[in-house]
């Protein structure tokens, strides 16, 4: 009784608490590093934590309540943690000029082919499927 | 030695509170004006980048301070489950135009990338690099060290790309005949990530969260595809 209780209780905080959902999460993640360092599967860690989690998600083991919050935080200020990285530029001194312009070039020619080319495919299946009678 | 230690555990704690405090002015720069070319993507990096350059420091002596907020990224990845598992609906119901729209568009990322680069006389590793630019960060870096890039250039021009793509998107959906919230989300988780997803949360609640779901699904796609992208490559 008092233990199932405890439990509840227990469950309740860290259901509230973004910090140790934080940590749940990166231990999800060392795991999915361990599991890819002893079998040598030619994926990153961090994807191999993701698919553990979806599948202790699925089977019920793990509520979604007991790391959304926690979830939500990372993914709301992942832009912090890749800035120490774009901060390389420094070392490329050759990017500033007209190889950088190069590289704009391609990026803004390539990004609106993306961006076209998506939208058109996936507007296409959708009234494709409209016609044919499925729910698009 | 001592004095060693000291002075570099002092560059740590200068340069990781340096960088989150950029972020936090970034955000309130970006919540009070709203300017696509304000966005937080750009101007943390930019005022980062200016105080290692005014202060004469080194990139190497930057990331052995402020470096492990970078490996807060693989956490990341794992936080992806969350929103991935929330929209599971979403996901039964539209997987096969959701899967042609990411196939349709990381093939065209991977071609015009190669295509203009090649045009415009880059060397293989700046169009190696480039390949994955079009993908969440800690997705575009596997991808890139897979196929033989070099996933810090990669990081630079995943931002570049971000910054762009979001502004494009938004221009382009002015003009192009495309009424269907699925494909108006799409092409931001396609073509910019996370920036591509912060403003299609801006255009509607459905286009946000399909452009989330959509931006991990490709970054999914993207390392799981890059193996025999590296073997077609060499």
């Amino acid at each position: 009784m008092t233990a199932a209780r405890i439990a509840v209780s227990l469950r309740r905080s860290f259901h509230h608490s973004r910090l140790a959902q934080i940590a749940l999460i990166a231990a999800l993640w060392l795991v999915g590093e361990a599991v890819v360092r002893v079998s040598g599967a030619p994926l990153p860690g961090a994807v191999v934590g993701l698919g553990l989690t979806l599948l202790l998600l699925a089977t019920g083991r793990l509520s979604l309540f007991s790391l959304r919050r926690g979830a939500n935080w990372l993914i709301a200020e992942m832009l912090l943690f890749f800035v120490p990285l774009v901060v390389a530029v420094v070392d490329h001194h050759e990017l500033l000029g007209l190889l950088g312009l190069k590289i704009l070039v391609v990026i803004l020619g390539g990004t609106a082919a993306v961006i076209g080319m998506t939208a058109f495919t996936v507007e296409l299946c959708c009234r494709l499927g409209a016609r044919h009678g499925h729910a698009a | 030695m001592d004095m060693r230690l000291e002075a570099s555990l002092g560059q740590a704690l200068l340069w990781s509170a340096a960088t989150i405090g950029f972020y936090l002015v970034a955000k309130a720069l970006y919540r009070r004006w709203r300017l696509w070319w304000l966005t937080p993507l750009a101007v943390t990096p930019a005022l980062v980048v200016g105080a290692v350059l005014a202060l004469h420091v080194s990139y190497a002596d930057y990331i052995g301070g402020a470096g492990w907020l970078a490996v807060l990224l693989g956490p990341v990845t794992v936080a992806f489950a969350a929103p991935i598992y929330e929209q599971r609906g979403l996901i039964r119901r539209h997987w096969p135009v959701l899967a042609a729209g990411m196939a349709a568009g990381s093939a065209t990322a991977f071609l015009t990338g190669w295509g203009l680069a090649t045009l415009l006389g880059l060397d293989d590793e700046l169009r190696l690099s480039l390949l994955p630019r079009s993908i969440s960060t800690p997705f575009a870096m596997t991808v890139s060290g897979d196929i033989g890039g070099t996933p810090e250039l990669t990081a630079l021009f995943v931002m570049l790309t971000g910054v762009l793509g979001a502004a494009l998107g938004d221009l382009m959906l002015n003009h192009l005949p495309i009424r269907s919230a699925l494909a108006r989300g799409a092409l931001f988780g396609v073509a910019a990530h996370g920036a591509g997803t912060a403003r299609a949360h801006e255009i509607g609640r459905e286009e946000g969260s399909i452009a989330g779901l959509v931006m991990v699904l490709v970054g999914l796609m993207n390392v799981l595809a890059a193996p025999l992208a590296a073997m077609l490559l060499r």
